[in-house]
């Protein structure tokens, strides 16, 4: 794990319980889950009406990635080989460190003192934000959920609805403060009035930013190019006014052609938003020509690993297909319960529980693989068919095999394995659990509290067994 | 060693593949014959579809009988919105009689004071209500972006059914991309204030369309 990697994650069970007594939060995330599923339901719903559907969109997406995993070196080298052809600069970096090391480099040498950045999840990965204002230039988020975390001093809680857990009256607060204003009474109506605001702010960053920062959705190998996929325009701003454009994203990040990028388009935006598609598509390459008085001058994309390159091959190359819509976390019962920052690193939610602890180290985030129910939610959501829960439960099993788990788990999973293996003693014991269980109900026909493990009936009842074990009623049904 | 020969080492490690340049051919040989996913089944009358996904995307759209008609349009749009008869414009529309439909209409890079910003574009998607503009000498993208209206004029044999169909005219029109490739699907949007969406966020409050041309 390097140094730019400082994880919260370890102290998930702590931050949850947190999370979950925020009222304020707990509303927030009530308002928008219906939102998002159903906003996504009728974005897919759409695609009958041109004779498309999910599950056969779906299938095509997944090969058009799983061609990429597979034979990542080559697009790799396919990719740098002709987007350094249009014009751009290819650069890589191992890790975090060294992406916040290149970027600053890159700002020194072009004397930037303010760079505008739309948003980009691997700059959060690389504390690129902070390395940058460390060697005194200014970084100003500029996609409107990222500027609002910024100014809290916060971390984003979605991937792609960065400002999800912030209520109204907490942005007006933020802008009162950092505008320079006085707080205002405000109600749903004035919305369109605080974006205004931040538009008027921003875009005096917009024109006055040497250098613009953006992540890519896709790299495209045909053309050489980055996509970018934006609602506000702030990534063409980025893209488009300051003389240095700096691109930082994953290696996974390839399509191969531009027709590859049109069939996975017909899918991002409706997983993310149920738009048929973003207001803004851009694919960007290489530098302003000669005879052009806009666009920056000069162009460098990153191309990171930090713990993705280790997939490849493995028994989480799966991962490497994600093309980060958020439809995981929006489905998810868990990310609901608790909100982004309980995960305590970049990417919360199902995606978030897997990539955590396979970027950061297993040991440092132990509980993530747990913080699921198993509905597999996530998984019959992902538009790249990803098995997001499977992913999960290999982590936990290799958490076992480490000797990572807690002596008291350990130990009573040798002895169930010890009673498993005797089936005498094994239907006995059962019998008596199950005799036991029916004693335990109350009146009111539920199991308030579990005698041994009391904590699991802490904040909810258990569902009585019906008094006689599974190979009882198997018997009794046999001789009826 | 360098980072990118330790990342590709890396990659190649745990695929733990041979065989290379036949990966690579295989690769080429992807790239230079580009196979299309699932199409959409449309009807045929691709300025309908258009102008129906360009307004359900919050564009306003009208159509006019040709280029010629295209200066007044405008005039009267602006008189409608309340907005002043100036605006910077692209090139491959500036030539139009902008002064005879008493415009002040100048073609060069947008500034923040622009108010209106008229363009061209390179063609336009029915499937998604899109327009696809190509950033150039005569055609800066600052355009149909630091200005709070985007008007953009659609000629209708411009139309193309899907995005496919746009990057099939680009290869064979223009071969290599320019700079920046924009699809433009409305004005832009945000809704990361509680969930509530709000039109205007960086770029462009409004965009209206003025398809050019009979439909046929």
């Amino acid at each position: 794990m390097t140094a730019a990697v400082r994880s919260q994650a370890m102290f998930f069970q702590a931050r949850a319980a947190r999370q979950a007594r925020d009222s304020g939060l707990q509303k927030t995330l009530e308002k928008a889950r219906p939102l998002f599923v159903g906003k996504r339901a009728k974005g897919l719903a759409g695609l009958a009406d041109d004779g498309l559907d999910f599950a056969g969109l779906r299938a095509a997406c997944e090969a058009i990635r799983r061609r990429v995993v597979d034979d990542l070196d080559v697009w790799l080298e396919l990719f740098e080989a002709r987007a350094t052809a249009g014009g751009a600069e290819v650069l890589w970096a191992r890790d975090g460190d060294e992406v916040a090391r290149l970027v600053v480099d890159i700002a020194q040498r072009h004397g930037v003192t303010k760079a505008v950045k739309s948003k980009s999840m691997l700059s959060e990965e690389a504390r690129l934000n902070e390395a940058l204002a460390a060697a005194g230039i200014r970084p100003v988020e500029t996609d409107l959920g990222e500027y609002i975390v910024q100014l809290a001093g916060e971390a984003p809680s979605h991937i792609i609805a960065p400002a999800v857990h912030k209520t109204l009256a907490e942005v007006e607060a933020l802008f009162a403060q950092h505008h320079e204003r006085p707080v205002q009474a405000r109600t749903a109506a004035d919305i369109p009035a605080l974006a205004a605001e931040a538009r008027a702010v921003l875009r005096q960053h917009f024109l006055s930013a040497e250098m613009g920062i953006s992540g890519a959705n896709f790299l495209i190998a045909e053309s050489g190019s980055a996509a970018l996929v934006t609602n506000e325009g702030n990534g063409r701003m980025v893209t488009t006014l300051p003389r240095v454009h700096v691109v930082v994203t994953g290696i996974e990040k390839i399509v191969p052609t531009l027709d590859d990028f049109a069939t996975l388009m017909r899918l991002l935006p409706r997983s993310a938003t149920g738009q048929g598609i973003s207001n803004y598509v851009s694919l960007l390459t290489g530098t302003r020509g000669a005879d052009e008085r806009e666009g920056p001058e000069k162009t460098v994309f990153i191309l990171v690993d930090n713990g993705r390159a280790a997939l490849a091959g493995s028994d989480f190359a799966a991962m490497l297909r994600c093309i980060r819509c958020g439809a995981c976390m929006n489905h998810c019962p868990v990310y609901f319960s608790l909100g982004g920052h309980a995960y305590g690193w970049v990417y919360p939610g199902p995606m978030g529980s897997v990539l955590t602890p396979l970027f950061t180290g297993i040991e440092n985030a132990l509980d993530l693989p747990h913080a699921s129910t198993g509905c597999n939610q996530c998984g019959s959501v992902c538009p790249v068919n990803i098995p997001l829960p499977a992913l999960m439960h290999r982590l936990r099993e290799m958490q076992h095999e480490r000797g990572l788990r807690p002596w008291r788990e350990r130990l009573a999973l040798r002895a169930w394995a010890w009673l498993a293996a005797r089936p005498g003693l094994y239907r006995w014991a059962t019998r008596r659990a199950a005799r036991y269980l029916r004693w335990l109900t109350d009146e009111s026909g539920r199991i308030r509290v579990l005698g041994l493990a009391p904590e699991w009936t802490a904040g909810r009842d258990l569902a009585p067994p019906p008094g006689r074990t599974f190979h009882e009623l198997y018997a009794a049904r046999k001789r009826a | 060693m360098s980072a990118r020969e330790e990342i590709l080492q890396r990659v190649r490690a745990g695929l733990g593949k041979r065989d290379a340049a036949a990966r690579r051919a295989a690769a080429e040989a992807c790239l230079s014959d580009p196979a299309r996913g699932p199409q959409p089944r449309m009807a045929s009358d691709l300025v309908a579809r258009f102008a129906d996904k360009a307004r359900s995307l919050a564009s306003s759209v009208e159509q006019v009988g040709d280029m010629a008609a295209v200066p007044a349009a405008v005039a009267r749009y602006l008189t409608a919105q309340g907005l002043p008869p100036q605006a910077v414009a692209t090139g491959d529309v500036a030539g139009l009689d902008w002064a005879g439909a008493g415009l002040e209409v100048a073609a060069r890079v947008a500034v923040d004071a622009d108010r209106t910003g008229i363009s061209g574009c390179f063609c336009a998607i029915a499937e998604t209500g899109t327009l696809m503009l190509l950033s150039g000498p005569r055609t800066p993208a600052s355009v149909s972006l630091l200005p709070e209206t985007h008007i953009a004029v659609v000629p209708v044999g411009r139309l193309v059914a899907t995005m496919e169909d746009a990057f099939a005219l680009l290869r064979a029109e223009r071969g290599a991309l320019p700079r920046a490739v924009n699809f433009i699907s409305g004005p832009s949007r945000t809704g990361d204030i509680e969930q509530t969406i709000v039109l205007g966020a960086h770029g462009p409050c409004r965009v209206h369309l003025i398809l050019c041309g009979e439909t046929s």
